[in-house]
């Protein structure tokens, strides 16, 4: 009879069990945010979010985490199910490491924000961020300068934040008189106008919702603005003059017809 | 509830714009960590007090890594022999002063590229004069923890002089000193525990291991940063998007066009929400239009260099004297520089 010797240093289950289901915790809170990028892009709802430009990195990132969390399981897959994996895994030096956190919390924190934005919706900002970051019709020396500036332009072709430039770039507004205009954008009440004008406004992105920022022509209209509620969509008709808004000489558009129009997909200028 | 779901949108456009750029951090970092030999760079650095703490800046180049990766590197510079000078020009500027940091701010501010610029300029000019600084303390001993201090080799040249640092650090006699020693290469007596912490410390360094395993040891470091980092990433974005729609636009506005106050407030912010450096420039971005371009500076410059969470990793090389002389020096630098710019130039 043969004396099998017993082996000495068995791995103790339950703390292989304990670490096998924190890997699964990463490899999940990866992959579902890899899901929740990809999901973005998808639907369409990255437009909200972020630049076009930087579009590709968040798609890319997606597809990244996918393969990261793929890779991950499949080495956890060789860990718990070959031996000399596993033992062979267990000899190399593992890094030194700083943690912030106790090691689940990360990861079910990084799980339960990415499963939470798979249920949401981001919405695009209206007239209240508008009006709490403050509608202008010039764009700060801190603004992003204008990428593509076309003097040439008809007027009637100009959107909210092509106007905006054109002023920031010749800024008296009895220049355009008469000049015929032709935006979409949303309605903003701005407390300090009379009633018998709103706001049409746009938000403009540079990189992402964070630093969005409202931009805003004044538009005359023949009644009361009432009739035109907040973040309603619009496109106005009309013509240029310059009116004396809380006592700054503003270029205004005088309404000749308005048009309620659609949300658009994408709704920032850029 | 509008209100809630603009703070919501904010957050998760933080996160979108921000999660590809802590990935690509991390993947470069981890593989840097794995592929690149420390020692050889510590061989490279110039022995002058003031090129060797220019030249530790730079070394951020090399190692892309924010700041949850660079203190492990300058531990191990420390303990493979870097002078004080380097290895502190490295712990502070190479969080900011690195390609995959200037992207990510250059997307976030390519409006206001001297924000950019700046930020490059003041972090490398910090770290060099704090380096410097630091560098004529010879023996970097008496600041270090004991186990780091422990596994380094003794300074060349002459005894160093027991500065007031070291009689605190060691109290006992240096005389009778109980345990076990051995001699080393120079015929120095090396403690029998410095032996086996400086073996312990140099084996972390895997870049003497077969391929297949240190993509094994890259695949895991990843998970694992990705996992610290992007849990502190979610609390920062978090943060950003609650004062963001919570707190009124007059109180944000009365502190934020204040010259002095922007810049205490964007600091004392830096400090609390850890954020990391590659990522830190959307956080800062979502305060652009209230907050003075030297503030904003000195959030991106001093965020990365000390924040309430890489004290505890820095509690992990230095004894808490050194790091209140970094974080004052630091602070004190970043402030003055910002302040001119809030004053003189913006």
């Amino acid at each position: 009879m043969t004396v099998r010797p017993k082996p000495i240093a068995q791995p103790q289950p339950r703390r292989l069990g304990s670490a096998f289901w924190l890997v699964v915790l990463d490899i999940l809170a990866i992959a579902t945010w890899g899901v929740l990028l990809l999901k973005y892009w998808l639907t369409g709802k990255l437009n909200v979010l972020l630049h076009p430009n930087y579009m590709w990195l968040a798609n890319t990132a997606g597809i990244c985490l996918l393969a990261l969390s793929l890779l991950k399981a499949v080495q956890l897959l060789q860990i718990t199910t070959q031996r000399s994996a596993r033992n062979h895994f267990r000899s190399l030096p593992t890094m030194q490491h700083f943690s912030l956190f106790p090691r689940g919390w990360s990861s079910a924190m990084l799980l339960a924000v990415a499963v939470f934005g798979l249920q949401f919706t981001p919405q695009p900002f209206a007239s209240e961020v508008a009006l709490n970051r403050g509608v202008t019709d010039t764009l700060a020396m801190t603004r992003s300068q204008p990428q593509s500036f076309r003097s040439t332009t008809s007027p009637e072709e100009r959107s909210v934040i092509d106007w905006i430039r054109t002023l920031d770039v010749y800024p008296e507004p009895d220049a355009y008189t008469g000049q015929q205009a032709n935006v979409e954008g949303f309605v903003i009440h701005p407390p300090e106008l009379p009633n018998n004008y709103l706001m049409i406004s746009r938000f403009v992105i540079t990189c992402c919702a964070a630093d969005t920022y409202p931009v805003g022509l004044p538009v005359k209209l023949e009644g009361n603005r009432s009739a035109y509620p907040q973040d309603t969509w619009l496109r106005v008709k009309g013509s240029m003059i310059t009116e004396t808004l809380d006592g700054q000489r503003h270029l205004t558009i005088q309404a000749s017809e308005l048009e309620e129009i659609e949300e658009p997909e994408n709704p920032y200028e850029y | 509830m509008t209100q809630l779901n603009n703070a919501l949108t904010l957050f998760f456009s933080l996160l979108v714009e921000a999660i590809p750029f802590l990935l690509i951090g991390v993947v470069f970092s981890s593989a840097l960590l794995l592929f690149v030999d420390e020692r050889k760079l510590v061989a490279m650095m110039p022995k002058n007090p003031l090129l060797g703490a220019l030249a530790g800046s730079m070394v951020g180049f090399l190692f892309p890594v924010c700041e949850c990766g660079n203190v492990p590197v300058a531990r191990r510079l420390i303990v493979q022999g870097a002078p004080a000078s380097v290895a502190i020009g490295f712990l502070l500027a190479a969080p900011t002063v690195n390609p995959i940091v200037f992207w990510a701010t250059w997307t976030a501010f390519r409006g206001q590229p001297e924000i950019v610029f700046l930020r490059i300029g003041f972090s490398l000019l910090i770290a060099t004069i704090i380096g410097w600084v630091f560098s004529s303390q010879a023996d970097l001993r008496p600041l270090l923890q004991p186990a780091v201090a422990q596994s380094m080799p003794a300074p060349q040249g002459r005894r160093s002089r027991r500065s007031k640092f070291a009689q605190s650090a060691e109290p006992a006699s240096e005389l009778l000193q109980s345990g076990t020693f051995l001699l080393n290469s120079s015929g120095q007596p090396m403690r029998m525990e410095a032996v086996g912490a400086q073996a312990a410390l140099a084996a972390s360094s895997v870049t003497t291991k077969p391929l297949s395993d240190r993509l094994q040891l890259m695949l895991d470091n990843v998970v694992q940063e990705l996992r610290e980092l992007g849990g502190v990433l979610i609390l920062g974005s978090a943060i950003a998007a609650i004062v963001q729609v919570a707190i009124p636009r007059e109180v944000i506005l009365s502190l934020g066009q204040g010259p002095i106050t922007s810049i205490l407030a964007m600091m004392l912010l830096a400090w609390v929400v850890s954020i990391c450096s590659t990522v830190d420039s959307f956080f800062a971005l979502s305060f652009a239009s209230t907050f003075t371009s030297g503030s904003l500076l000195a959030f991106l410059v001093f965020g990365p260099m000390i924040d309430v969470k890489n004290i505890g990793l820095l509690l992990s090389v230095f004894r808490g004297r050194a790091i209140v002389y970094l974080f004052a020096l630091a602070a004190q630098l970043t402030f003055l520089l910002t302040l001119i710019i809030n004053l003189y130039v913006s």
